[in-house]
């Protein structure tokens, strides 16, 4: 294979992948993280509202860099990632059910199934529609069929029901005084791991710079060599697997039915369009920003709808305030 | 008036049905011309039914139907109108991709505020005691009374629909819709035209929503449901998003088909009414929005009629 130029997302673009690697945006992040542990070491309050609202909306976090990574390397917003958030979580509870597997044993293989099933969807439908030249906007529109479809189909096969997993309580452990259960640490380590790969996977490896080749430009990284059908379906699976592992959590936390991944859909779209300006990076860091600020609203109204009300009011101010610039920002 | 051959079912069936075109018909206006895609057809119509209910059940009016009708529904026509102002210019500026996030997260904000107002709405215990603004005596009539002006309202609807295509202001919703960098660099204020657009189809979605108050007689929350988007887009886009026709022909393959012919006279086993078939019937409209969109994406119809009309106006160019 001929080499890939190393010039495809410029440093300084707006679009570019490089901003992950920008000092300013790391910089940012290791100032609110000292800034998050100094206010949690010394305040009852903001302790509970950053350990239980890392904790709890990690697979918010997990989901949303999933969607980003499709989001940004194809431009395509697919409504029907819910779907496999959904998928994984109903796999996992289905493992567990019928064959007695534990939580920590059924985790990575139904993860690995909605990577599967994702591109299974990919080269169904998107990749046939494309196929088709069907536009952008009926693209948005046939997502939104699929996520329906699948929504339903999938109370056929796994039934109508919400199913619970079957395991014994999670253990306790106090995080600046502030019980959390092992799943939700596990779900935040399995963020911090998982973007961390993620990220070196793009930026370090040949891979990585093919996936951004294709991104920038289709047929310039095509007659590099690159082969856009292997690298897509890897951008596919990759998301997919996120979006599983992040289902796989949020049915843990609750419980599992049809719905449970378009439920989450709307932040998550919304963190990925206000955060994917600063990169991936920037959709972790404004997911867990996220997280924090619908524990603390929770906390202090006592009503977690509000809390939702007022981010999707914050985060629809942000969306006009940036107009075009900020769904254009967030892809590649 | 003897309605006795009549199934009190069959009228809410045909109800749906009607109301379900209505909307087809006004997300046409904003799909099929203008190109907006409205993921939140709920929320404005939730909006009408909702400001409808609260209007007429919590505040004290000093005079009786129809008038409160009246005054009710106007206000909920006008509020869904405003709301629509509003969603219009957020997504005035934004993309495909901002326009379905700006709609979702509108729907999304009046299910919440439905949900949590309970002292107005009922929350999810949801409120009763609406009623007909007329009073014949049954129910049964009463209900295909509804059904009956119901109808026409669509009808006025279509007329509107179809009237526009004649009108500069349709003529400019197409060429915006078309092509906007066009229609602005020509002095076409783009932004003015999709707003009014957006207001007047988002009342009259409200308006619709107000009717549907009226023939279940009470606000519930699981009305605000995302079958009711999902159904006036799949007929759409089964008729054929650029055609006025094509809501009215895709309700009757989707909505009609299921809501009272699969329903009502096909021998389905007991108890598939409640679950199964609601399921499969929204599974099967998520279905066809991927199929026609893929293999047939101008639907049955085809292409939009315009260029045919345009000349017959102006002659052949």
């Amino acid at each position: 294979m001929q080499s890939v130029p190393e010039t495809v997302a410029p440093p300084g673009g707006r679009e570019g992948w490089s901003k992950l690697g920008r000092r300013p945006v790391w910089a940012v992040s290791v100032a609110i993280g000292v800034v998050v542990v100094v206010l949690a070491a010394l305040f009852d309050f903001w302790a509970t509202t950053f350990v239980v609202g890392a904790t709890e909306n990690a697979p918010l976090v997990l989901a949303a860099f999933g969607f980003a990574l499709l989001y940004r390397l194809t431009g395509l917003l697919n409504v029907a990632y819910a779907e496999t958030i959904t998928l994984g979580a109903y796999f996992a509870v289905w493992m567990n059910n019928s064959w007695g597997l534990g939580f920590y044993v059924v985790l990575l293989p139904a993860g690995l199934l909605a990577g599967v099933l994702s591109v299974v969807t990919y080269l169904a439908i998107f990749r046939f529609a494309k196929g088709r030249r069907v536009g952008n906007l009926e693209m948005i529109v046939i997502s939104f069929g699929l996520s329906i479809f699948l929504q339903h189909a999938l109370q056929f096969v796994f039934g109508y029901r919400r199913r619970a997993f079957d395991i014994p309580p999670p253990n306790t452990i106090e995080v600046f005084g502030v019980g959390v259960s092992s799943f939700r640490l596990l779900a935040l380590a399995s963020v911090a791991a998982l973007t961390t790969i993620v990220y070196q996977f793009i930026q370090r490896t040949s891979y990585g710079l093919q996936i951004r080749a294709l991104a920038s430009n289709e047929g310039l990284a095509q007659a590099s060599g690159v082969r856009p059908l292997r690298v897509t379906i890897l951008i596919w699976f990759v998301a997919g697997l996120c979006g599983g592992l992040a289902g796989v959590f949020y049915g843990a936390g609750a419980s599992v039915e049809s719905f449970l991944g378009i439920d989450e859909l709307l932040l998550i779209l919304l963190v990925v369009l206000v955060g994917g300006i600063w990169g991936l990076l920037g959709v972790v860091v404004v997911g867990m920003a996220t997280g924090v600020a619908l524990t603390g609203i929770t906390l202090e109204y006592g009503n977690s709808l509000y809390a939702e009300l007022v981010l999707v009011v914050a985060f629809l101010g942000v969306l006009k305030f940036r107009g075009r610039r900020l769904t254009d920002g967030s892809k590649v | 008036m003897n309605l006795d051959w009549l199934d009190a079912f069959l009228i809410f069936g045909a109800f749906k049905v009607v109301e379900i075109m209505g909307l087809g018909l006004l997300v046409h206006l904003q799909l099929g011309l203008t190109r907006v895609a409205n993921f939140g057809v709920v929320g404005f119509w939730g909006v009408g039914l909702y400001a409808f209910g609260v209007a007429h059940l919590k505040v004290d009016w000093p005079f009786g139907d129809p008038y409160q009708f009246l005054v009710c529904a106007a206000i909920a026509t006008l509020l869904a109108a405003v709301a629509g102002l509003v969603v219009g210019w957020l997504i005035s500026d934004l993309d495909d991709d901002g326009t379905l996030v700006g709609t979702l997260g509108f729907a999304t904000i009046v299910v919440i505020l439905a949900t949590t107002q309970q002292g107005l709405t009922g929350g999810a215990l949801g409120l009763g005691g609406l009623g007909f603004p007329y009073d014949f005596g049954r129910v049964k009539t009463h209900e295909f009374t509804w059904l009956l002006i119901t109808a026409a309202l669509v009808a006025l609807i279509f007329a509107y629909a179809w009237r526009v295509y004649r009108t500069p202001h349709g003529r400019l919703l197409i060429a915006v819709g078309a092509n906007e960098a066009l229609a602005r660099s020509l002095g076409k204020s783009a932004t003015a035209a999709r707003l009014r657009m957006m207001a007047v189809t988002s009342g009259a979605m409200g308006l619709l929503g107000a009717m549907h108050g009226v023939m279940v007689r009470s606000l519930e929350i699981n009305s605000l449901d995302v079958s009711v988007t999902l159904a006036a887009l799949a007929a759409l886009i089964l008729g054929g998003t650029a055609r006025v026709f094509g809501a009215v022909v895709g309700v009757l393959l989707t909505v009609a088909l299921f809501d009272i012919v699969i329903q009502f006279y096909l021998p389905i086993p007991d108890g598939w009414n409640t679950q199964a078939l609601p399921v499969a019937r929204e599974a099967v409209f998520g279905a066809v929005i991927v199929l026609v969109l893929i293999f047939r994406p101008q639907g049955l119809l085809g292409q939009m009629r315009r260029p045919a009309l345009m000349r017959r106006l102006h002659g052949d160019w």
